[in-house]
């Protein structure tokens, strides 16, 4: 059973992050919590790059097998793919999930963002 | 033979002369032959229609209804003995209650918990309570704090020792 202080704590830190206005924020987001074995770490890291909102956070959960959109998890892609939908300026994200879908090496990876770009149309 | 018979049924009717008298002549009790399971009673207790109306125009006053009287008033006296009755059962019972419970809570005063499952659960109730408030009020790492840290080393350092620990807790 984890400590609630753990919990406050990392939740409280990845938070800050998101609003941290120094784009190398992403990286200690990418390379700590979007790698952490814990999917509610997972789940949290990829909520807080969709909020930065910018071309580098969303290219992590976009485009990166494993992470965000196609992660193993279902909760925490499902949770990522949430967060995307309730964005209210979607014009990067869009631009990114096309640029993915058009240019990305791995077919699962392109059929994801084709699949959310569908949904994000709709919404 | 019918000699024998005869004399039976003369005997019958000495022993019991009621059982075999059909006296709907004497009695005007329209159920005498069913309701009283051969029995007749030979007093005629049903006032006949006619003469009670005879009786009502000649004396003013009838028998039955002096009769009717007094069962009344008996019944009536008989009616507080009972309400008395019923009253004193009543509060027998309630202080039979009363002493009822107040046995039960002077053995619960007496009574320690010694249901060890119960008194960890309150143990463990209190934790957690205490856990909470202490949670509740220990600076921890906000959120503002991280966001306005210059050198991302600090938050990074923060992040991968909290993470750390949240990994290693569940094994």
């Amino acid at each position: 059973m984890v400590d609630k202080k753990i919990v406050k704590n990392v939740k409280n830190i990845i938070d800050g992050l998101a609003m941290h206005q120094n784009p190398e924020s992403v990286n200690v987001l990418e390379d700590i919590g979007t790698n952490s074995k814990v999917d509610e770490i997972r789940e949290m890291t990829a909520k807080a790059l969709v909020q930065k909102n910018i071309p580098e956070s969303l290219r992590v959960v976009i485009t990166n097998k494993g992470k965000g959109i196609n992660d193993m998890s279902t909760g925490v892609a499902m949770c990522t793919i949430n967060e995307l939908l309730s964005l209210e300026d979607k014009t990067e994200a869009i631009r990114i999930l096309e640029d993915t879908v058009e240019n990305n090496s791995d077919e699962e990876v392109r059929d994801n963002a084709r699949s959310i770009k569908a949904l994000m149309a709709l919404s | 033979m019918a000699d024998l018979l005869s004399i039976s049924s003369i005997r019958e009717r000495i022993f019991n002369p009621t059982k075999h008298e059909k006296s709907v002549a004497r009695s005007s009790n329209p159920f005498a032959q069913t309701s009283f399971k051969g029995n007749v009673l030979t007093a005629d207790v049903f006032v006949s229609e006619n003469k009670t109306k005879n009786e009502v125009q000649n004396n003013g006053i009838s028998f039955t209804g002096k009769l009717k009287a007094s069962a009344l008033v008996g019944s009536i006296a008989g009616i507080g003995d009972k309400i008395k009755a019923g009253i004193e059962s009543v509060a027998a019972f309630a202080n039979r209650i009363k002493d009822n419970v107040v046995n039960c809570w002077n053995k619960l005063n007496n009574t320690e918990i010694t249901f060890e499952p119960a008194k960890q659960a309150i143990s463990r109730a209190g934790e957690r309570v205490s856990d909470a408030i202490h949670s509740m009020f220990e600076p921890g790492i906000s959120k503002n704090q991280i966001a306005k840290m210059e050198d991302l080393s600090v938050p990074r350092q923060l992040l991968m020792d909290n993470v750390q620990a949240w990994e290693a807790s569940l094994g």
